[in-house]
């Protein structure tokens, strides 16, 4: 998916200058992209912005060629079953449901994996054995995996991930991108990753700094 | 798992409690509308004392009390009067001869008087004259059949008689003006208890006044109001300031109605403010219930749960309480019924069960309407929660 960004602003805070903020550039397809700021230079907001959860910003973002602000409520709805899968940095995962069960929650509307699937992308994960676990008792980044399988049970065109390898150690790293990466070519999907400083070794189409 | 997750915070005893405080609301409207439906006939039947709305007035006695065309058009004027009929009566002097086969005939000097047909509480289609009919239907007081058959009749040997048998005796008028004699053949079509005179068809008596007697002016000596409330305060003070009589046998009976009248609207007035409370709470839980799930709905919000997905688990949560809640009142609505039937048949009212179909079409009525009220106000809640910029996650930045 093309994304556009013309010269976006929030109206909420006044962020330092950027090549973001105020600043006219595209998300290319099957491209990879890194966003790359410190903590509180509104990293986050631009992911909702993108996402459709915010909209208090001036200047206007286009998903092929088409303002997001014209989307009704409903068009948001398609376009988060369809074309853009994120991790959120605060994950949301449901607490009181199991990892299966809050991965099936997003299968279950798409039908976009089976289970077998699903587990199989679990076990590369090594969260497999989690499975029936409640999300409440897992560790942040076993939660993080569990959040990056649930975002990959849907087919999408741009993946949106908010520091997603934060507390997950340098080999599952490795396994989550080789994931990620195969995910993104089959969907043939942009990737932007917010990241505070990492680079998780991935080749990037370009390197944006927040 | 939707499900679920929405309702977490549901207690089915706190549901349980929602349906059973607007049952109650509801039970009470439907039960009072089935008693308003059940008890129709008596307010509506215009001889019964629940429905006397009428009050004949007239002057004292003597030579001039008839009423002039100023004093009828000032008791129309009045608010609390609806309409006014007056009585004319027959400018001659009628003698009616009854013969009883294998008895003496009897003969008797009598009057007739005509009134305006809406305030007869008789509806017949015999009831009507016209120049050329045969015969002439007479409508007499209740009492006089009463009074014939158990004093006359008794004392003088001859048969009792209904309202259903005296139709069939003939009975001879002979009626004298003042230019011409004529006989007629009249029947007794039925018996009034609310007026107290011998009625014939107007028709029949401007035609004989006009005929007998011209030159004799009609005079109205009586009066028959139909009004809002016999017993009305202002009405009584102005007929009293008028020095009209009336019977106060009326404004009994007029009172006992409106009294009746009022209870059943304070008790249907309770019901239906229960029942808003009761609307009322079940929308403030429901309020409670989304905003105590306001974190997993916008969560599901963004996972791609469209608000109508959503909002489903909400409605059905709602009209669960409403179909259980409209069910218990309705059960209660027709226990009470057949609990209430035998007081009612003290009223004459017969058993039937057009009362329990419209409480149920009641019932069909209200779960609609308030389903879709609940419906609306969900839809709006879950809307207004899911705006952009009031998520939990946008205040990430």
């Amino acid at each position: 998916m093309q994304v556009n960004i013309q010269s976006i602003v929030p109206d909420y805070f006044t962020p330092a200058s950027s090549e973001v903020w105020s600043k006219n550039f595209e998300f290319q397809p099957n491209s990879k992209y890194l966003v790359k700021a410190v903590s509180g230079s509104g990293k986050s907001s631009l992911f909702n912005f993108m996402y459709g959860l915010n909209n208090r910003y001036s200047g206007s973002i286009l998903f092929n060629d088409t303002s997001i602000s014209s989307f009704s409520d409903t068009d948001w709805t398609t376009i988060r079953k369809q074309q853009i899968a994120i991790v959120f940095q605060g994950l949301k995962l449901f607490p009181e449901l199991t990892a299966l069960e809050n991965i099936q929650l997003k299968n279950t509307l798409t039908n976009h994996k089976t289970e077998t699937e699903i587990l199989e992308m679990m076990s590369q994960l090594e969260v497999d054995q989690l499975a029936h676990k409640k999300a409440e008792t897992l560790s942040y980044g076993q939660q993080q995996r569990i959040a990056i399988i649930r975002a990959l049970c849907q087919p999408f065109k741009l993946l949106l991930l908010d520091e997603p390898f934060s507390h997950i150690d340098k080999a599952q790293i490795t396994n989550a991108i080789t994931l990620v990466n195969k995910e993104v070519a089959a969907n043939q999907a942009t990737l932007i990753i917010a990241s505070l400083g990492d680079t998780y070794n991935i080749d990037y189409t370009k390197t944006i700094l927040l | 798992m939707i499900n679920q997750l929405l309702k977490k915070q549901v207690h089915k005893s706190q549901l349980l409690f929602f349906a059973l405080s607007s049952s109650l609301g509801l039970g009470i409207l439907l039960i009072v509308v089935q008693l308003l439906v059940d008890t129709q006939s008596i307010f509506n039947s215009k001889n019964d004392l629940l429905g006397n709305q009428n009050l004949i007035i007239y002057k004292d006695l003597g030579r001039d009390n008839a009423f002039t065309s100023d004093e009828i058009t000032e008791l129309n004027s009045q608010p609390f009067i609806n309409k006014t009929g007056g009585f004319t009566h027959g400018t001659y002097r009628v003698l009616a001869s009854v013969t009883f086969p294998n008895h003496a005939g009897i003969s008797t000097e009598m009057f007739l008087e005509a009134v305006s047909d809406e305030f007869i509480d008789i509806t017949n289609e015999d009831w009507k004259w016209q120049p050329g009919d045969k015969e002439v239907p007479i409508i007499i007081p209740k009492n006089y059949i009463n009074l014939y058959n158990f004093g006359y009749a008794t004392s003088s040997g001859l048969p009792q008689v209904n309202e259903k048998i005296i139709r069939q005796v003939p009975i001879d008028l002979t009626l004298s003006g003042t230019h011409k004699t004529e006989n007629y053949r009249a029947y007794i079509l039925d018996a009034s208890e609310k007026i107290n005179s011998i009625l014939v068809p107007e028709s029949f008596l401007n035609y004989t006044n006009k005929k007998l007697s011209p030159l004799k002016a009609n005079k109205i000596s009586r009066i028959i109001l139909d009004v809002i409330n016999p017993s009305d305060p202002k009405l009584l003070e102005f007929l009293a300031s008028k020095k009209y009589n009336y019977l106060s046998n009326d404004i009994q009976n007029s009172k006992l109605s409106y009294v009746l009248k009022l209870i059943l609207s304070i008790v249907l007035g309770i019901g239906l403010l229960i029942t808003i409370l009761s609307i009322y709470l079940v929308i403030t839980n429901i309020n409670l219930l989304i905003l105590k799930n306001k974190q997993t709905i916008t969560q599901l919000h963004f996972l791609g749960y469209s608000k109508a997905q959503i909002a489903k688990v909400y409605h059905a949560i709602a009209f669960k309480i409403l179909a259980v809640s409209i069910i218990i009142a309705l059960t209660l609505s027709i226990i009470c019924k057949y609990i209430f039937s035998p007081y009612l048949s003290v009223l004459q009212v017969q058993p039937n069960i057009t009362s329990i179909i419209y409480s149920v079409i009641l019932s069909v009525l209200i779960f609609i309407s308030l389903a879709m009220y609940y419906r609306k106000h969900t839809n709006s809640k879950i809307k207004q929660m899911l705006r952009p910029n009031t998520s939990l996650l946008s205040s990430e930045n």
